[in-house]
């Protein structure tokens, strides 16, 4: 079966014209807007709960609130992972599309391959779970990208409170969802995470909520769709 | 809008949490009688003025947590137990 085959579709439904990255259905809609809203659920998304204190949390690196950028071994095609520490002892692994199975194995065998350097087996308790398609994952850029998530949520957004490489839960337009901060070439920009059956809703109220800022909708692209500049997809 | 503070993610908008109510000790299910039972369910102090009260932060880090409230003020506090634990 070749790429252009789609065997996967998101939550939210494509802005026209549905093109095929990665195998998965996605708006093929560019956009130059300067706010911009892009379906990103194509990501590999992988949930990963253990001890707050325990190996696999001092092995992963990430306390609750922060992320990390990584491209060491977690994925063994030496492509980006970002984790996510998305809750007291949990996080959230979002990598390549298609690459979900090779990085919940590779988060699997965290604790084992340290394990065997230490020389000790771990008894601790992880679970490592897929959820890609069980989810919705949209990102939100652009220099007014805070003042349109403060529509819909009550948190602090400001740099101080929600600097880069920020995390947290909290309710937006009314959901339960993780809101990520992750800028791309100096400009902010968030990762929105919800519930699969969620997602059309959020990402619906959020253009909704940015008519006068004048958000608009942009694609999902991975590099090789487009070109070989790393883009802020090229997990 | 009330703020909650909670332990974990700092304070919230209450809209965030479940209100659990006053914490009460669970009594022994093959000791207890209908009536400690009754009780254990259903009956309240509902005290007007400061109290401890049991949230559970539904919407951001999914953990139950203590806070003081005054039911007459609606002035809320971290409790006593999660004091200095706030990062
Ligand atoms: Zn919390």
């Amino acid at each position: 079966m070749d790429d252009t085959t789609p065997v996967a579709r998101s939550a939210i439904s494509p802005a026209p014209p549905e093109i095929v990255v990665a195998c998965w259905a996605v708006s093929g809609r560019r956009s130059t807007g300067a706010l911009t809203l892009t379906d990103a659920s194509p990501l590999a998304k992988v949930a990963v709960r253990a001890d707050p204190d325990g190996e696999l949390a001092q092995a992963l690196g990430v306390r609750f609130g922060r992320t990390s950028r990584r491209t060491d071994a977690l994925d063994s095609v030496g492509t980006d992972v970002l984790v996510v520490g998305s809750g007291p002892g949990e996080w959230l692994a979002l990598g390549a599309p298609g690459r979900q199975l090779a990085l919940t194995e590779q988060l699997r065998g965290l604790l084992e391959r340290r394990g065997r350097v230490s020389g000790a087996a771990s008894a601790e308790l992880v679970t490592v779970v897929d959820l890609t398609h069980g989810r919705a994952l949209m990102r939100l850029t652009g220099p007014a990208a805070a003042e349109l998530l403060g529509r819909e949520c009550a948190v602090d957004l400001t740099d101080a409170a929600c600097p880069d490489g920020s995390a947290l839960r909290t309710a937006v337009a009314g959901l339960a969802t993780d809101v990520i901060r992750d800028d791309w070439d100096g400009t902010s920009s968030y990762l929105l995470h919800c519930e699969r059956s969620s997602g059309q809703y959020l990402f619906d109220s959020l253009l909704d909520a940015g008519t006068e800022l004048g958000v608009d909708v942009d694609g999902f692209t991975t590099p090789s769709a487009r070109d070989e500049r790393r883009t802020m997809y090229d997990f | 809008m009330m703020l909650i503070p909670c332990p974990w993610c700092g304070p919230r908008d209450a809209a965030e949490f479940a209100y659990l109510g006053e914490p009460a000790p669970r009594p022994d299910p093959t000791a207890a009688s209908p009536e400690q039972w009754r009780g254990y369910l259903y009956l309240r102090h509902n005290v007007a003025g400061p109290g401890t009260e049991r949230w559970y932060h539904r919407m951001g880090c999914r953990r139950h947590l203590l806070v003081e409230r005054d039911t007459t003020t609606n002035e809320v506090r971290p409790h006593r137990s999660h004091v200095g634990d706030e990062s």
